[in-house]
């Protein structure tokens, strides 16, 4: 089943995760001013939320992972290399 | 690399040294390290100046002189591992920002031209020649393992240099500074750029909601992000996020101007703007790669074109 997790240390409250998402998983904690996952099921893995996360602090997991078509190839052959 | 201590060498490329001091800022854990880790060539701790055969080197800097180069060549012949070791040596570095310019403009700018510089001429003996651009270390050289950062911090190098040591992977993450940082981000009615000698950011909101360019979201974090925590901007000193690297349209500009925009009332254009007639400030870090220099994205040559135009 898919998993979507909010790393809440690193959320600092942007809401940006709110605003991009195409089918309302988030609500805003007013108290912790924080954002959290509210309907998982939902979630279509559209990724947009992780790639706005300015903290990286979205992480989806058991979701349709389709292959890369374009990638910075240069990059790709050394990112399993860094520390 | 159980049993018998793991032979290390250290060499220092160009960079400002700081990636050494940073293997000293491990303090008293230092002790544990070496308790595993026979230290033989190391600039600033042992006098041995040909290369041992070793089974880890670490290289700081990168490849400005032919020094450097015979230097990075002959780490690689000596030892099992390559670890590149600091943002110079990962990505070139801040001085890969002298690929704006000529080795002559350079030399001319340092040795006769600056307003505080008394002498007229170049020096030529006694140094090797400089090289035409700054080579991050492995276009010169294969690299086994990259630690980022400028320098990273300590709890990066213990955690890197224990799990090499053990054999098992090091529990380096992927989060970007802003994940350290303690402010909070919130939207804002601010609709205009501030330079950040023209005004004084409050000190719990972030400081792309109010209007400062932080680099702190487009930047791995292998620094802790002490700057943003005491009142800084982060400079993206540790390089770009791996999202950057490796997304051939995501860029540091067009990251950071999707997220200001929608915090503040700035327009994402205007931001863009902004960051590409400063863009050997923001880019410094990184440029000399061709990580970030084949992107299609990376036009600094038409951005300095564009400001010396007046456009």
């Amino acid at each position: 089943m898919l998993e979507m997790k909010i790393k809440e240390k690193a959320c600092r409250g942007c809401k940006l995760c709110l605003d991009v998402c195409p089918t309302e998983c988030f609500i805003f904690n007013d108290e912790t001013e924080k954002a959290e996952v509210s309907v998982l099921e939902n979630c279509i893995a559209c990724l947009s939320c992780d790639y706005i996360c300015p903290s990286g602090a979205i992480t989806h997991n058991n979701h349709h992972v389709v292959a890369n078509f374009y990638r910075n190839i240069h990059f790709s052959q050394r990112m399993e290399k860094f520390l | 690399m159980s049993g018998d201590k793991v032979r290390l060498n250290t060499e220092w490329l160009c960079d400002c040294g700081g990636c050494h001091v940073a293997i000293v800022d491990l303090h008293e854990k230092i002790l544990q390290v070496v308790e595993n880790i026979e230290i033989q060539k190391c600039p600033v701790l042992t006098d041995v100046k040909d290369y041992p055969e070793a089974d880890v080197g670490i290289l700081t800097g990168s490849i400005r002189t032919e020094h450097d180069r015979h230097a990075a060549e002959e780490m690689r012949k000596k030892c099992k591992t390559i670890i590149a070791f600091g943002t110079c040596a990962v990505y070139g570095g801040l001085h890969g920002a002298g690929l704006a310019h000529t080795s002559e403009e350079i030399m001319d700018y340092v040795y006769k031209t600056t307003p505080t510089t008394k002498t007229d001429f170049i020096p030529d003996s006694d140094i090797t020649g400089l090289e035409h651009v700054v080579t991050p270390i492995d276009e010169v050289i294969d690299v086994d393992l990259y630690l980022p950062g400028c320098p990273p911090h300590a709890h990066f190098i213990f955690e890197s240099l224990s799990a090499l040591v053990e054999g098992r992977t090091p529990k380096a993450g992927q989060d970007t500074v802003c994940a350290g940082c303690k402010r909070t981000m919130k939207k804002t009615e601010v609709a205009e750029i501030v330079n950040s000698q023209d005004g004084i950011a409050e000190d719990d909101v972030c400081f792309l909601s109010q209007g400062y360019i932080c680099l702190g979201s487009v930047t791995l974090d292998r620094c802790l992000a002490p700057c943003p925590n005491h009142g800084i901007m982060c400079t993206g000193c540790a390089g770009p996020t791996m999202q950057i690297l490796s997304e051939p349209n995501h860029d540091i500009r067009t990251e950071v101007s999707e997220r200001m925009a929608r915090l503040t009332k700035i327009d994402k254009d205007t931001i863009i703007s902004h960051m590409e007639k400063s863009a050997k400030t923001h880019y410094a870090y990184a440029m000399a790669t061709k990580m970030i220099g084949n992107k299609p994205t990376f036009l600094i040559q038409q951005w300095i074109a564009d400001v010396e135009a007046g456009k």
